[in-house]
């Protein structure tokens, strides 16, 4: 059992407790592997067993959700190591899967499991979110087994935080026999031998993510493993919160660029004030969003049209704001934020993974425009 | 050589990561050289970045290069006056801008082209055999070019930060010297008249796409409403020779803002255009089938249509003020003199506001409103907006209908004039005439 449990959630200070334990586990044991993480591969799942004890991974599920906490653990992780704080999201949302699926199968003990960081798992959500957009087409395929469960087959070109004996949850379109489209299913793929790995090139970044390729064929889903069925009402119930839950990344680069800045402020201040981002004006616009994501984080599940377009704007702001923190980082440190071994450059593609990851300010963009634009009659869609 | 070799090279696209082999430069890394056909490559053979088999390729074509956008793609200037809305109250403002100041920058975010048209013509322009292209005085790149603004098409304005004087667009965020809301209003469509079954006509493109789906042949047409728009309307498409239904909650049309004497005339204007008025109920469901729409009353009536038409008001979009903590009453709430909002560095004129809570949806303030925002932002001396009580014109073209002044349902109308054709009413208070009304022409008077 998770030991907060006891606790009540809503208390301030037991808030500001799991924060401070976050914190420690960030600042102290995570910031001296950031390096290792990034360019060595060292996937850190002792640092996520440490946070799933101090709590940082399951604030938003339970009795007494708080979305704002465990975006700002993923904040107070993403500050000192960006990949790390990917691996808290994933494991975050994968966990948001489990808890809402309603499968007795996938909650108790094993849900357990996974919030107080004892089992891993992450997200294969990319591809299904951009095809249920219609920005490309859906990577696995799924077949009745005749048996009540499905066969599922096909290719998913990068998933993070997996790794044999983790899992994901992962979508797939469902086909019958005639090879007509019959839905979706959602379902939790448990990285098992009947599962191919396939390693990935080399990134710029992000190394210790522990992201492979899948190749599924005929992996079987029976009712144990299915997390929706159909899945587009579980996917619409989900998704703001799955985005919102991003916004951690964001702030968390951003106000290590920012810690960045101040570093150096005593020694290169008279310079850096011919910079324009200054600190106060990033430390003004890092306010506005956390004060921002505070607010939404209260309705996750708020399911208008005008909390996703609030929640979609902060994401997308979130990530344009990380690149330009970033980069300004690295003008106001110079040569020592160059280093290979500097924060500040790798803040640079850990704020670029952040605008790239799906949703990627592109498609965050596109869903904005899908989502204003007014219907028209006979299929024609226009501007307002 | 065999025919095979002497097709052009192909490209084929991974379907798991969208990487593309190219027949031409092969994949050397993988073992094949320049020049592999896709036919010739081992079945074993595996995608360079992502490891699926070449069973997982397609055929790819690249796509035909999009069309250059109309308008130059400027960066828009971070000490920009930004505008959001071009309809007749954003383009207003530009003109009195650049009428004081040819130098300002001003960026111009649109949802729309931005095209300059006048709106009230959509309303009597179907009986006249127009289009949608004809009805564009000026397009707006062209207006751009003209006025020397930035002007950002097809853009939403999805987020605004007081604060940090930023706005944030479905194409990138800015930081603005000046922020001017001139978004309009929208159609406020009730739950039973569903967006892609209903055509509303409070733009430009709306009512093209009505007009088409209407032209070539008499429809029938259901308006829902019998408001101003929708009286107009059932006028415009009964000129035009379709066979009209208006339906209405109140028993007459415009019942909610006209005393019954002018009710009664204007419903036996539209009787003789043979327009069919369904009062006393609501729309229920409007449903598609294969030759139409069906219309099910609340009466339990129901009707088989070729096309609806909402006219059931128009609501001011809240969460952009909200979000960017505007006071907000039924619009944006503006000051009355100075259409500032309550919050620094953001005015707002047009459909969108409300002053002291009420909307005020006419064209005449607009210039009105766009003169005394300009000078404010410029630093130009201007005595201030001064509101009024617009005139109430009903374009319908056989029975103009005028209202001016302020009137109070609570007070009763006098009659000053009546006769078959001509209908002439005030109200009074202490003696002042407060309020007139006129329904029909008023009869000439011969020469003395």
């Amino acid at each position: 059992m998770n030991s907060l449990q006891s606790l009540p959630a809503e208390a301030p200070d037991h808030a500001d407790a799991l924060l401070e334990r976050v914190a420690d586990i960030a600042d102290g044991p995570l910031a001296a592997l950031a390096y290792r993480i990034d360019q060595e591969g060292h996937y850190p799942l002792e640092i996520m067993r440490a946070l799933g004890e101090a709590g940082g991974l399951d604030a938003h599920l339970g009795e007494h959700p708080r979305f704002d906490l465990a975006i700002g653990a993923m904040q107070r992780v993403a500050r000192r190591c960006g990949t790390t704080g990917f691996l808290v999201w994933a494991h975050q949302v994968c966990g948001l899967y489990m808890a809402r699926s309603g499968n007795p199968a996938l909650a108790g003990a094993r849900l357990d499991a996974h919030r107080r960081g004892a089992r891993f798992g992450g997200t294969a959500l990319s591809n299904p979110m951009k095809a249920l957009s219609g920005i490309e087409r859906m990577a696995l395929r799924a077949r009745p087994d005749g048996h009540g469960g499905y066969r599922v087959s096909g290719v998913l070109p990068w998933v993070s935080h997996i790794a044999p004996g983790q899992y994901c949850g992962a979508l797939a379109q469902v086909r019958d026999d005639r090879d007509r489209i019959q839905g979706e299913i959602m379902f939790l793929l448990e990285c098992d031998d009947q599962v191919e790995l396939r390693p990935c090139p080399t990134f710029s970044g992000m190394e210790g993510s522990s992201t492979w390729g899948i190749r599924l064929q005929d992996y079987p889903v029976g009712a144990e493993r299915l997390i929706a069925d159909p899945a587009r009402p579980f996917i619409a119930e989900v998704r703001a919160g799955f985005i919102l839950l991003q916004a951690g990344m964001a702030l968390g680069v951003a106000q290590g660029s920012l810690d960045s800045i101040l570093e150096v402020e005593g020694q290169l201040g008279h310079v850096n004030r011919f910079l324009d981002q200054r600190p106060d004006t990033l430390r003004a616009e890092l306010e506005d969003l956390e004060r921002r994501a505070g607010l939404l984080a209260a309705t996750p599940y708020d399911d208008s049209r005008d909390y996703l377009l609030d929640v979609l704007d902060l994401r997308t702001q979130g990530a344009d704001f990380a690149l330009r923190a970033a980069q300004s980082a690295m003008l106001h440190q110079g040569a020592r934020g160059y280093a290979l071994s500097a924060a500040a450059q790798r803040r640079l593609r850990e704020a670029q993974f952040v605008a790239i990851v799906t949703p990627a300010i592109k498609h965050l963009r596109w869903e904005m425009d899908r989502l204003c634009r007014e219907q028209w009659p006979a299929g024609e869609e226009t501007s307002a | 050589m065999s025919d095979h070799d002497q097709r052009p090279w192909r490209q084929y696209i991974c379907l798991a990561c969208g990487l593309i082999y190219d027949e031409e430069q092969g994949d050397p890394d993988g073992g094949l050289p320049p020049g592999t056909r896709f036919e010739d490559i081992p079945d074993d053979w595996e995608c360079p970045l992502c490891g699926v088999g070449k069973g997982d390729f397609e055929l790819y074509e690249p796509p035909a290069a999009a069309p250059a956008p109309a308008a130059p793609a400027v960066a828009p200037s971070r000490d920009s006056i930004v505008v959001v809305g071009a309809g007749l109250a954003g383009w207003s403002l530009v003109e009195a801008l650049r009428a004081l100041d040819q130098e300002v920058p001003i960026t111009l975010v649109t949802a729309c082209q931005g095209d300059i048209y006048h709106k009230p013509e959509l309303s009597v322009a179907l009986s006249r055999g127009l289009r949608a292209p004809a009805l564009a005085r000026e397009s707006g790149a062209d207006a751009a070019r003209r006025l020397g603004v930035t002007l950002l098409a097809e853009t939403f304005a999805v987020g605004i930060s007081p604060a940090l004087r930023q706005l944030r667009t479905t194409r990138g965020a800015f930081t603005y010297r000046a922020l001017v809301l001139a978004h309009g209003a929208r159609p406020a469509l009730p739950p039973a008249l569903p967006e892609p079954l209903c055509w509303r006509i409070n733009h430009l493109h709306g009512w093209g796409g009505l007009q088409a789906a209407l032209d070539g042949a008499p429809r029938r047409v259901a308006v829902v409403g019998a408001g101003m728009i929708g009286c107009e309307l059932a006028e415009d498409l009964a000129h035009a020779g379709h066979a009209v239904t208006l339906i209405d909650q109140q028993s007459g049309p415009l019942a909610g803002l006209l005393p019954s004497p002018a009710v009664d005339r204007l419903a036996r204007h539209l009787d003789r255009l043979g327009v069919t008025f369904l009062g006393d109920t609501g729309v229920a469901t409007v449903t598609a089938t294969a030759a139409g729409r069906t219309v099910h009353l609340e009466d339990g009536r129901s009707l088989a249509v070729d096309q609806v038409v909402a006219a059931t008001g128009l609501v001011t979009e809240s969460r952009l003020a909200r979000q960017a903590g505007l006071a907000f009453e039924r619009g944006i709430a503006v000051s009355a003199d100075t259409l500032a909002t309550s919050v620094d560095g953001i005015h707002a004129l047009g459909d969108c506001i409300s002053i002291d809570g009420a909307p005020c949806r006419f064209i005449e303030p607009i210039p009105r409103q766009a003169e005394a925002i300009a000078h404010h932002l410029l630093d130009r001396p201007h005595p201030g907006y001064r509101h009024r009580a617009p005139v109430v014109r009903l374009k319908t073209r056989q029975l103009p209908i005028v209202l001016r002044g302020a009137p109070d349902p609570a007070l009763s109308w006098e009659v000053e004039h009546e006769n078959d054709d001509y209908l002439a009413l005030r109200q009074c208070r202490d003696g002042e005439t407060t309020a007139s009304l006129t329904v029909g022409r008023p009869p000439r008077r011969d020469a003395a």
